[in-house]
């Protein structure tokens, strides 16, 4: 029992830390490619740290204070789910259905939240966040059908192992087009650049976190932080192999070099998603909606039906 | 309850590297905003970061001289923010009216209206004097030196006078239902 919950503290802090790592990364690496110097790397902590350090803040009501609460609590339910290496608590329970289902939560929280607030820009983004979830949700479900019927099971768990076997699954190919087809819905799951349309920063300012200040900010950095850091997580696992390191004699030793194992998994599939922002401007909402439903979609639905062959 | 006081000089710290600028370009002194932003003079270097919500900043840039049309605007999006929150002027015409003192339509000491707490002279300032500025204003807020936030709320008396001198009492209204009649003619036609 005890342990359980050591272990459930220890991945919220090492999913905490790492997230934040990687949002500093992300901002560096945006920097660099615009020959810039770019911040420090541990600067979405002092960002978090002068949000929460607030001396005043405002609220609109229980809802929106409630939101932003939800949609933390999703977040780290869901990183409980994700087999981290060898020590994620709930893994045995953790299928492709829940956890995808669980990653989509908070973006609602923060859609309560910012409806809440009244502020029409907020309304606005919040419309199109909606819409973008809708999108993502077709090539979505086809990657997570290739995947099902490829290894004929839901466990995460289970197909991490299968992996362990038989090779990473972009290694196949009805899996490759469903990766494909999962990065390219990775982009709008992490707010980032041709479809970032729901935050869409100078267009509706801010979108949704028009009205978030002080204390809601800080809280909705965490989760952002857990968020790209469970996302990655996620992709590495199903996608490039997960971590389960059996080497060494020590159970301490395993899990530091899974973890760093998924760390450089988890580090690429980031930098894909960070360069293809950079390049890209944004779509509009029914250009992305359009785009979502032809290529990621053909391409998931191809990979689906080569899998079941 | 924890006492929050001893975490005082972190919070501080967490202050000055990372402020958030409120893009609210006035005047001229917005053309000197990109430069600062970009790959020369690389703002992000000190984290700060251009956002277009009040809400999330905390310095408020003035850029440029203030006309009371725009003034009515910078006064609700300075309340707006949540508390410890900075103004820095920059250039001259929000120091004393600079090119325009003899203007009917430009506000010659901003000061008077919101609290600043760091004046850049210069029209424009280079930006390696806005840098100075910045420099200047994250001494000030490691030392607590800046304290507009706290002027405001105390001498609020003083400066709702002289807004309400400035626009007339009940200005909030009068702006909020400005369009109002308009809209109903449109609705007519």
């Amino acid at each position: 029992m005890i342990e359980t919950a050591l272990k459930a503290l220890f991945i919220l802090l090492y999913a905490t830390f790492v997230g934040f790592m990687f949002m500093g990364i992300i901002r560096i690496v945006t920097a660099r490619v615009h020959r810039r110097v770019g911040p420090p790397i541990y600067q979405p902590i002092l960002d978090t740290l002068k949000l929460l350090g607030k001396k005043e803040n405002i609220t609109h009501g229980l809802i929106y204070d409630f939101g932003v609460i939800y949609a933390l609590g999703a977040t780290i339910l869901a990183l409980m789910f994700i087999p981290l290496g060898g020590v994620g608590i709930l893994r045995a329970y953790g299928d492709l259905i829940l956890i995808t289902f669980l990653l989509e939560i908070p973006m609602l929280g923060i859609m309560f939240a910012a409806m809440s607030s009244g502020n029409p820009w907020a309304g606005l983004g919040a419309q199109r966040a909606l819409l973008t979830l809708l999108a993502i949700q077709v090539p979505l479900g086809f990657a997570i059908v290739a995947l099902a019927e490829f290894y004929g099971t839901f466990s995460t768990y289970q197909i991490v192992a299968a992996q362990q076997a038989m090779g990473w699954s972009i290694t196949h190919l009805p899996l490759l087009l469903a990766a494909i087809a999962y990065d390219l819905v990775l982009q709008a799951m992490f707010g980032k650049e041709p479809f970032d349309i729901m935050i869409a920063p100078g267009e509706i300012s801010l979108g949704p976190m028009v009205e978030f200040g002080g204390k809601h900010m800080g809280i909705l950095q965490i989760q952002h932080a857990i968020a790209l850091f469970a996302e990655t997580l996620f992709f590495a696992n199903i996608f490039l192999g997960g971590a389960v390191v059996t080497v060494f004699a020590s159970p301490i030793l395993n899990t530091i070099a899974s973890l760093a194992i998924l760390l450089v998994k988890q580090i690429a599939v980031l930098l894909i998603a960070t360069l293809m922002a950079t390049i890209f401007p944004r779509f509009t909402i029914d250009q992305a909606a359009k785009f979502y439903w032809k290529w990621p979609t053909i391409l998931a639905a191809l990979g689906a039906v080569l899998a079941s062959l | 309850m924890v006492d929050w006081r001893l975490f005082e000089p972190l919070f501080n710290y967490a202050r000055k590297k990372s402020m958030w600028i409120v893009a609210f370009c006035t005047g001229c002194g917005g053309i000197e905003m990109p430069p600062l932003m970009t790959s020369r003079y690389d703002l992000e270097r000190f984290g700060m970061m251009p956002n277009p919500a009040p809400r999330m900043a905390d310095l408020f840039l003035i850029t440029g001289y203030v006309t009371p049309k725009t003034l009515k605007r910078i006064i609700i999006t300075y309340e707006m923010q949540p508390d410890p929150k900075y103004v820095m002027a920059h250039g001259s015409c929000p120091l004393n009216g600079g090119p325009y003192w003899d203007s009917y339509n430009a506000i010659k000491h901003l000061d008077k209206y919101i609290p600043v707490d760091v004046v850049i002279a210069g029209c424009m300032p280079r930006p390696e004097a806005v840098m100075d500025g910045i420099n200047k204003m994250m001494e000030m807020i490691e030392n607590g030196t800046a304290d507009g936030w706290k002027r405001y709320k105390e001498n609020y008396e003083w400066y709702k006078k002289n807004q309400d001198e400035l626009f007339g009492e009940g200005w909030r209204e009068r702006e909020a239902r400005r369009w109002l009649p308009w809209l109903m003619d449109k609705k007519k036609e």
